[in-house]
């Protein structure tokens, strides 16, 4: 291994680190992360149901279309609460706006280990890759559902 | 050479913080770790403690702790339980914590198991997950601002989370000797030693637990809050528990800390300044959140 490839190596280690060590911090307010499943994280595109900005944690209702053109309704909780989504310039104006029903987005969730079609919000992108109500907790999303 | 000791160091300093991370979370802590804020050296009267106090030093809902404000439980250090003590406890089946059954409850027999027997909210027996009241220990350890309101007679606690109002009376009057109803809040009566704000309460109903990790009580508990502002920020709990029905021998409490907000630290989008209301409301979380969310994810069905 020569030098600049190892020091590389180095940094992407130290990079990973340093945002794990960010994203880990964050938990819920109302004892939720016991009932999912993070390490069957899976992404998709959605299509918003309905969103509800209310406690203990909002919560976002979305469409999603397999391959086969079969379409569910999943349900997911957001893990920061509505006190933490202002911290985080998130109002109640802006984040309905951001998930109008009909809005496409893409969705990582972490599902209910109970299995069925409700799961934790981790993270929401629009179109524009901008992230919506952010403070779920981040990751890598390694399956599709 | 020179680019691979920075590097090092980078990655270092990585592992460091995430080692504090975890260290913090082991040790039952439920909430985001900020980092602790510089001392505050500008002078304060030890008697007042008017304003609003946060274990969250950041002001705003969500469980997070500051890193020194001390973590959801009331402590580690758990006396023994009476016969009935032990199956109040074993009643109470808790959604904080280390998951009931797993490796890692397993990996951490050095925690109490009160700790360590988390089962999902839709399994659980927690009454705060329906909107009940938290009842006074348990809102004092919840990492949210709580505003003390002092009047000439009372201090009022104002809990931003739940948004409820607990009365502690400082006018000189007795515990009532007999309870005939008991509280969700309890009977509060204060006074001061010296510089610290010495509450007892009696009369809590049994139906409120110590903690997040479901430690329960009788109506005969006996708590005790010793209040110490150490500096212009820092407001220091010390409690104790004496309950015979429950446990044999005094429980006493980790040390808490609170840190003093300013009065615009938190505020609305429209600039509105002041704690939040931020309650639980049977119509939103009984009637929506727990029947489309909560209880599907812990296998629980509604139709």
């Amino acid at each position: 291994m020569t030098i600049a490839v190892r020091n590389r190596t180095l940094a992407v280690i130290a990079a990973t680190l340093g945002i794990f060590a960010l994203v880990v911090p964050m938990f819920a307010h109302h004892g939720t992360n016991i009932s999912y499943d993070r390490s069957k994280m899976w992404t998709s595109k959605a299509v918003v149901t309905e969103f509800r900005y209310v406690n203990p944690h909002p919560q976002l209702f979305f469409d999603v279309t397999d391959e086969k053109g079969n379409v569910t309704n999943w349900g997911a909780e957001l893990l920061p609460n509505p006190a933490q989504l202002i911290k985080n310039g998130w109002s109640k104006k802006r984040s309905m706006e951001a998930l109008m029903p009909g809005t496409v987005i893409t969705v990582t969730i972490a599902p209910s280990k109970a299995g069925g079609v409700v799961g934790l919000l981790i993270k929401a992108v629009n179109d524009k890759g901008e992230e919506l109500v952010p403070g779920g907790g981040g990751g890598p999303a390694p399956t599709t559902p | 050479m020179r680019n691979r000791f920075v590097i090092l160091i980078v990655a270092l300093v990585a592992l460091l913080i995430f080692s504090l991370v975890i260290v913090a979370q082991n040790r039952g802590g439920r909430g985001g770790q900020a980092a602790a804020p510089a001392p505050d050296n500008r002078p304060f009267n030890a008697k007042d403690l008017a304003g609003i106090w946060s274990r969250n030093s950041n002001g705003y809902g969500g469980g997070g702790t500051c890193r020194d404000c001390g973590d959801r439980g009331f402590g580690n250090n758990v006396p023994p339980f009476t016969p009935l003590g032990q199956k109040m406890f074993d009643a109470n089946k808790p959604s904080y914590g280390r998951a009931l059954g797993t490796d890692d409850a397993k990996a951490h027999p050095e925690e109490h198991i009160g700790r360590r027997r988390a089962v999902p909210p839709a399994n659980g027996t927690d009454l705060y997950q329906s909107c009940n009241p938290q009842g006074v220990s348990r809102a004092l350890i919840y990492p949210d601002p709580v505003e003390f309101i002092v009047l000439p007679d009372r201090i009022v606690q104002n809990f931003e989370w739940t948004y409820s109002w607990r009365t502690i009376w400082t006018d000189g009057r007795p515990l009532p000797k007999e309870i005939d109803l008991a509280r969700w809040w309890g009977y509060s009566t204060g006074h001061w030693e010296g510089d610290t704000l010495v509450v007892d309460s009696i009369g809590h109903d049994d139906r409120t637990w110590v903690d997040h990790f479901g430690y329960p009580h009788s109506d005969q508990m006996h708590l005790q809050e010793r209040y110490h502002r150490t500096s212009y920020d820092t407001l220091e709990l010390n409690m104790w528990i004496e309950d015979p029905l429950v446990y044999r021998g005094r429980w006493n409490a980790d040390v808490k800390k609170f840190k003093l907000l300013a009065k615009d630290a938190i505020k609305t989008p429209e600039g509105w300044t002041g704690i939040l209301e931020d309650l639980c409301a049977p119509v939103e979380d009984v009637d929506q959140f727990n029947r489309r969310i909560r209880d599907p994810a812990g296998g629980v069905l509604h139709k």
